[in-house]
């Protein structure tokens, strides 16, 4: 197996990283002996959990310590894990946990049911070490994009381009990638009132194959669940970043943010489309594009932030010790 | 081979690759693609980009190799990697008992043979 990768440390102290990674080179040696196969997943999720823990403190050995000990053994962790790996009896089902299985596969398809956090949809969404474009979704049944490979597909990123995702970046260009839903959520609250007063009670909610609506609701109800679907990733988002999480986590809450935005604008908007008379569903496959693209963009642009930080520390520093 | 088969065969694969990346870096710097080109040029070797990243990058994490962004003499700058001084002396015991491994396989493999 791959060794578990991700999360950035940055914000530990120097000690306290080192624990964090004597830990997991443990867990992988022993996964190793153990022979338990791929279980990158697995570990990436584990290591999101650490991070998420540790992010609310200090930082120290200490807090490391604490959160570590919570997990019992780099051996015994292992041990767990080989047990669950696929092909055991019992796949899916976290280490400790009495709550069944919560990720797996059904029918060949992942699932996952665990209550998602910013630690897990970072990891998924954007790892441009993982050669994988569609890996599995954060919650619900199916894959997600791995931005980060289809980044490296592209060619616009290379997968070790940055350290640790986007730790480079300056804490107010990630902080500012909150605009981008917040300027979405504007946009379907400014035209939500400008055009309020000519709907209909009711308006369309879901549409056939064909682009004939085939569900109505009431407009207020419409427009106040367009405003949920907007605004509760958005404060999730904002709490995210509130709380000092890593750089990645609060890009990939971001991003969520901006997808769950576009959703919403492209529902009210597809339901315009209708009222005016038109036939056909063209808003809402534009509204989906737009929905994938403006994550990706995202993702890439403070990638490349990132490395250009990476470079200049590096480029200007070499280029000082020459002139000394 | 069968699917079996070859699992076994990449698991071994990547066992290896690890010491086989601190050699070349114990050879000189190289960055990234460079590292999984020359991996290419050993058949017995050959191991994709998606194995070769996630491998430096742990390496880097826990503190055997160094990079550093580096002006390259053709395109853009890339990023290097090198043997940091516990890399160095890590490869040293690793190579050394990777000479064991070998010398008491040969063995086992050339008793095998002759059986």
């Amino acid at each position: 197996m791959n060794a578990p990768e991700r999360q950035p440390v940055s914000a530990l102290t120097p000690e306290a990283a080192a624990l964090v990674e004597t830990y997991f080179t443990r867990v992988h040696g022993a996964l190793l002996v153990s022979a338990a196969g791929e279980c990158e997943e697995a570990m990436l999720d584990l290591r999101a959990y650490v991070m998420e823990e540790l992010s609310g403190g200090a930082g120290t050995p200490a807090d490391v310590t604490r959160v570590l000990s919570g997990l019992g053994s780099p051996e015994a962790l292992a041990a767990q894990y080989s047990a669950t790996t696929p092909g055991s009896d019992d796949p899916g089902r976290l280490p400790g946990s009495d709550s069944g299985r919560l990720y797996g596969r059904v029918l060949g398809m992942p699932y996952d049911v665990r209550v998602p956090d910013s630690g897990r949809i970072a990891s998924r969404w954007w790892n441009p070490l993982d050669p994988r474009v569609f890996v599995p979704r954060v919650f619900g049944l199916g894959w997600d994009v791995n931005f980060g490979s289809l980044a490296v597909k592209l060619r616009l990123v290379r997968p070790d381009d940055e350290d640790e995702p986007f730790a480079a970046v300056p804490d107010r260009v990630v902080t500012a990638t909150l605009l981008l839903p917040l300027v979405l959520a504007g946009v379907l609250a400014a035209l939500v009132a400008i055009t309020w007063t000519g709907l209909p009670p009711s308006l369309p909610a879901h549409w056939n194959a064909v682009g004939v609506a085939d569900q109505f609701w009431d407009g207020s109800a419409l427009v106040a669940f367009l405003a949920l679907m907007s605004l509760a990733p958005l404060l999730f988002a904002g709490w995210v970043h509130s709380r000092r999480r890593a750089a990645l986590n609060r890009v990939a809450a971001s991003a969520l943010a901006t997808l769950m935005a576009t959703l919403a604008l492209t529902q009210y908007v597809q339901a315009l489309f209708y009222i005016g008379g038109e036939r056909g569903i063209v808003p809402t496959f534009a509204g989906l594009a737009l929905g994938l693209l403006l994550p990706f963009v995202l993702f890439v642009v403070i990638s490349r932030i990132g490395r250009a930080a990476e470079q200049r520390r590096d480029l200007d520093g070499s280029k000082k010790r020459r002139s000394m | 081979m069968g699917t079996d088969g070859d699992g076994r065969l990449s698991q071994f694969r990547k066992g290896v690759v690890e010491l086989a990346i601190l050699a070349l870096l114990h050879r000189g710097e190289a960055y990234g693609g460079e590292i999984v080109d020359r991996l290419g040029e050993h058949p017995g070797l050959a191991i994709s980009a998606g194995t070769v990243y996630p491998l430096l990058s742990r390496l880097k994490k826990a503190g055997v190799i160094d990079s550093a962004w580096r002006e390259s003499p053709v395109g853009p700058p890339r990023k290097y990697y090198r043997l940091s001084q516990m890399g160095a002396a890590e490869f040293e015991e690793m190579a050394r008992a990777w000479d064991g491994v070998t010398a008491a396989m040969d063995q086992l493999l050339g008793k095998e043979q002759a059986l």
